[in-house]
């Protein structure tokens, strides 16, 4: 028995908020076993951004980093468990990284100071995040309790994290709205 | 308050000078100040702005350097990893390169590298970096106020700060200070809880800071002057702080002094200037207005001594107003002067004969005196013109003043040397040149003759007749007064005793002091029995026998002695006490009379009665009760001209004596105004012809010619005759040849006591010579001589 979580993220002056993650443990435990999420695990570097800025990754993904540019970029993670650094490369497709530990991998271009971008490894199969609309729909979580929070980098709370209120889930459709502050995002 | 006009002049002159420099110095002062002030508050200005400027520009570069670190690969990664030691080798490089005073990182989580986290507020600086992207301002470590540059590190998210911070210290502001055209003070106040500290060591200015304090509440951007120790002028530049909660602020300070400073020579040449000029004032003043009061001092000067009766004249060197006042001034006095001598003149002058009058006699007498030496005398000599109304009458008034002034200079030609001056209208005196009375006797004696020679006047020559009396004083015994009126008494003395002139008879005068007091001690003496009555026989020229006497007073006094009968019977006269005198008399001769009778002698007894009383009722009353109750055979004689005094009463006294049947002498015939018609009026016995007559019979000529028609007179008149004064007995023989009734004189018998009368009266006999046999009075004579001898 499962069903949908669907959780819509707004600022608080009722803005939709996108990119925001939303986490869902079911009893409070991580997934056992391979995580598989339907999106691509990529994050191209196009038009000196990262495309798409906000990608949500199981524990052990190699992320690809195509450079659709014709610039060089250099990019690099210093995140805790998920340092990497892809040195000067031009137009290819074929660089990865290995995204070891659950958690933030906050990337950069070392040449190119505005290009921001954010993975987030998690070790739950119900994770995703919100579209433009600030929407997300966590499908087939299996009915019962669970434990299930909002993350988003510029979150204004702590480890930009924020638990959920609803606790359980059950057949159909479970809902919730939450509102998040953000901050500004420094140095921009 | 200024006695001297001098002084009054240059005070003012001086005060005047001084006041307007004063303003002048003042008006200086102050266009200067502000001038300073204006030029300090744009330097100023100037000066804030230049620091908004420097400051804006280290900041940028802190900034740069800050953003530059804060962007680096290597950088970046040591901060994010927590890569500590790269991190603080890092900030330590960067610092040391940039010279920074202080570089560290603050990271997202709190963590502070490169720098202890207990030197500053870490929560605030936290609070404060959050809170703004590349927040930067003043923020106070370790209690210093310093301006702190922030730069976030981005990797490629937010993971902290890199910090920059410069203090704010003196050194810091000293290199502020020197970019500024003047000596400007700067130095940063920031603000801990209600208190603005200066970063600046040394103690605290708290007027100052209390100044920042006011400035920053009220915003207040313009310079300002702040009072108080030495006054400044101050402009408050906020700084942004760190975190906004609290203030800091640029204080840039300079001292008014320091603006005047550039001044102060100005100040002090305007000053000096004005005090050379202001002594110039003072002197230029008090010359001038020494030469302005130079004169008038003179003139008030010779004023006074004008006043005090100097000959003062003052020096006119100047045509204006003062040298004309001058010039006046000196005619003034001139006038003064002559007009003085003038009045003097006339004070000292007779108006009509242009003698000195008797204020000149008395002052040549003092002056005299003060100059003969001890032993000398001072002479006068007061000559008086005989019959001097009668000339005057004769020949007019203007004549016998005339007469007067060349008798005055005939004297001074006889003379030289003496002081001739008008004593009253018909005596002059002389102040003789001599020292010694008797040599003035003797002088006066030669001149007699020359001064006697008649004189012209009027085309005529007029007879001079004068008598003189002659006074002498030495030094300290008289005064000038005195010795006047003892000449004129002289002159009184000589003409009683028909002389022509002799010195004062100190003796016959007495002492004048003493006369008022006499008449009380005759009084007295009436009582006392001083007085007594002589009696000068009056003898019969028909029968030889001696018929009657004439009664005289006598006083001998206990002290003075002998007083002469004028003196006291004159006194009692003018004092009033005639009547008891006479009544006296009276008494005393009706007892006489009665000790005669009783010793066998009837002779009828004279008694002189004064004109005085020949008009009073009364007396007459008490005389005729007197005579009639005693049956005394009395003879009143009086003067023909107490008769002419009051007729009408006279004679009627007269008449009533006549009938109570006590026969009336007139005494002293001739020697007044002989009146034929009150002869024919006073019912008189006798008539007693004045011995002047008499006395120089034996020389012949008209005296002899007027006694015998007198004689002749008074026997057709019914009266009988009686010559007084017979001294000779030539004389006594004419008087017997002209049919002269009786005779009184030394010849026949001085005045004598009553005892002496009887005892006359017992011896006397006379052998008169038969009417065809010439006159044997030898025998008389020597016998009178004898029996006088009193």
């Amino acid at each position: 028995m499962a069903g949908d979580f669907t959780v819509t993220v707004r600022s608080a002056d009722g803005k939709p908020v996108p990119d925001a993650v939303v986490m869902v443990y079911p009893n409070g435990q991580p997934t056992k076993g391979p995580i598989k999420f339907p999106w691509p695990y990529r994050v191209a570097q196009q038009n000196i951004q990262f495309t798409p800025f906000m990608l949500v990754v199981p524990v052990g993904a190699d992320v690809a980093f195509p450079n659709l540019d014709k610039v060089r970029h250099h990019v690099y993670s210093f995140s805790a468990g998920n340092k990497f650094e892809i040195k000067l490369y031009g137009h290819e497709e074929n660089r990865t990284a290995k995204m070891n530990t659950a958690g933030v991998a906050a990337i950069g271009c070392n040449i190119h100071d505005q290009m921001v971008g954010f993975i987030r490894v998690v070790d739950t199969q119900y994770a995703g995040k919100t579209d433009a609309n600030g929407v997300v729909t966590i499908q087939d979580v299996p009915t019962g309790a669970i434990k299930a929070s909002v993350w988003h980098p510029y979150m204004r709370a702590m480890k930009n994290e924020k638990t959920l209120s609803t606790t359980s889930v059950g057949a159909g459709a479970a809902r919730e709205q939450v509102a998040v502050e953000l901050r500004a995002p420094a140095g921009r | 308050m200024f006695q001297r006009l001098q002084t009054k002049l240059t005070v003012l002159y001086a005060g005047l000078f001084a006041l307007a420099l004063s303003l002048v110095a003042v008006t200086v002062y102050v266009a200067i100040a502000s001038n300073a002030q204006r030029a300090v508050r744009e330097e100023m200005a100037a000066s804030g702005t230049v620091f908004d400027r420097i400051w804006a520009l280290r900041n940028q570069r802190l900034q740069d350097g800050a953003e530059l670190l804060s962007r680096d690969f290597g950088f970046r990664a040591a901060v994010a990893t927590h890569d500590r030691p790269t991190v603080e080798s890092a900030v330590a490089n960067l610092r040391q390169r940039l010279g920074l005073d202080l570089a560290f990182t603050v990271g997202v989580d709190g963590d502070v590298v490169g720098l202890d986290p207990a030197r500053l507020d870490l929560e605030k600086l936290w609070s404060a970096l959050d809170a703004e992207d590349g927040a930067q301002g003043v923020f106070a470590i370790d209690g210093k106020p310093y301006q702190l540059i922030s730069a976030p590190i981005l990797s490629p998210t937010l993971t902290g700060w890199i910090v920059f911070a410069a203090k704010l210290d003196e050194p810091e502001m000293r290199g502020l200070e020197k970019l500024s055209a003047i000596g400007l003070d700067a130095q940063v106040f920031d603000q801990r809880g209600d208190q603005w500290v200066s970063a600046d060591s040394g103690p605290a200015n708290k007027p100052l800071a209390a100044f920042v304090a006011k400035a920053m509440q009220d915003k207040l951007r313009a310079p300002a002057v702040l009072h108080g120790g030495a006054d400044s002028l101050v402009l408050v530049k906020p700084i942004r702080t760190l975190d906004k909660t609290s203030g800091a602020a640029l204080v840039l300070r300079y001292p008014l002094a320091q603006a005047m400073a550039p001044y102060r020579p100005l100040m002090a040449a305007v000053i000096v200037a004005g005090l050379i000029g202001a002594a110039l004032v003072a002197a230029a003043s008090w010359a001038l207005s020494r030469g302005l009061t130079k004169p008038i001092t003179a003139l008030d000067i010779a004023a006074s001594r004008l006043r005090d009766g100097e000959d003062v004249s003052v020096e006119v060197t100047t045509q204006d107003e003062i040298g004309r006042l001058a010039q006046s001034f000196n005619q003034m006095a001139s006038e003064i002067r002559e007009r003085e001598a003038e009045m003097i003149r006339q004070a000292l002058h007779d108006g009509e004969t242009g003698l000195p009058n008797r204020r000149a006699l008395e002052r040549a007498i003092e002056t005299r005196l003060n100059t003969i030496a001890p032993g000398e005398q001072v002479v006068i000599a007061a000559i008086g013109f005989d019959r001097f109304p009668q000339v005057r009458a004769a020949i007019g008034y203007e004549l016998a003043t005339e007469l007067v002034a060349k008798l005055g200079q005939r004297i001074i030609e006889i003379a030289p040397g003496v002081l001739v001056s008008r004593l009253t209208t018909s005596i002059l005196c002389v102040v003789s040149a001599s020292t010694s009375l008797d040599r003035v006797l003797g002088l006066v004696e030669d001149a007699l003759p020359g001064l006697e020679a008649p004189i012209e006047v009027g085309g005529e020559l007029v007879d001079v007749h004068i008598t003189q009396g002659l006074a002498a004083t030495t030094r300290g015994e008289l005064d000038a007064v005195r010795l006047i009126e003892r000449a004129l008494i002289a002159l009184d003395q000589s003409r009683a005793s028909h002389r022509k002139f002799m010195a004062f008879d100190a003796a016959a005068y007495g002492d004048t002091s003493a006369n008022l007091s006499l008449m009380s001690e005759m009084l007295e003496a009436v009582r006392k029995g001083q007085l007594y009555l002589n009696h000068q026989p009056k003898l019969d020229l028909r029968t030889g026998a001696i018929t009657g006497v004439e009664a005289l007073a006598r006083w001998n006094h206990p002290t003075r002695g002998f007083i002469r009968p004028d003196l006291f019977v004159g006194m009692a006269e003018e004092t009033g006490h005639i009547r008891a005198l006479t009544d006296y008399v009276l008494t005393q001769a009706i007892e006489d009379q009665a000790r005669l009778r009783a010793a066998g002698h009837d002779v009828l007894m004279s008694v002189n009665v004064s004109g005085r009383l020949i008009d009073d009722y009364a007396f007459a009353e008490h005389a005729i009760a007197a005579v009639t109750a005693a049956g005394a055979r009395l003879c009143f004689e009086i003067t023909e001209t107490a008769v002419i005094g009051n007729p009408d009463v006279a004679l009627s006294v007269l008449d009533r004596l006549a009938e109570a049947g006590i026969p009336v002498s007139i005494d002293d015939y001739g020697s007044g105004l002989s009146s034929l018609a009150y002869l024919k009026q006073i019912r008189a016995d006798e008539l007693k012809i004045d011995k002047a007559f008499v006395m120089s019979l034996e020389a012949g000529g008209k005296d002899a010619l007027l006694v015998k028609s007198t004689v002749d007179l008074a026997h057709s008149l019914g009266m009988k005759v009686t010559a007084e004064g017979v001294e000779t007995r030539e004389g006594l023989a004419v008087l017997q040849l002209m049919g002269c009734d009786l005779a009184q004189g030394y010849h026949i018998a001085r005045p004598m006591g009553l005892d002496k009368l009887v005892d006359f009266l017992g011896e006397w006999s006379i052998e008169l010579p038969s009417e065809d046999s010439p006159p044997l009075l030898g025998e008389v004579a020597r016998r009178a001589g004898g029996g006088s001898a009193a």
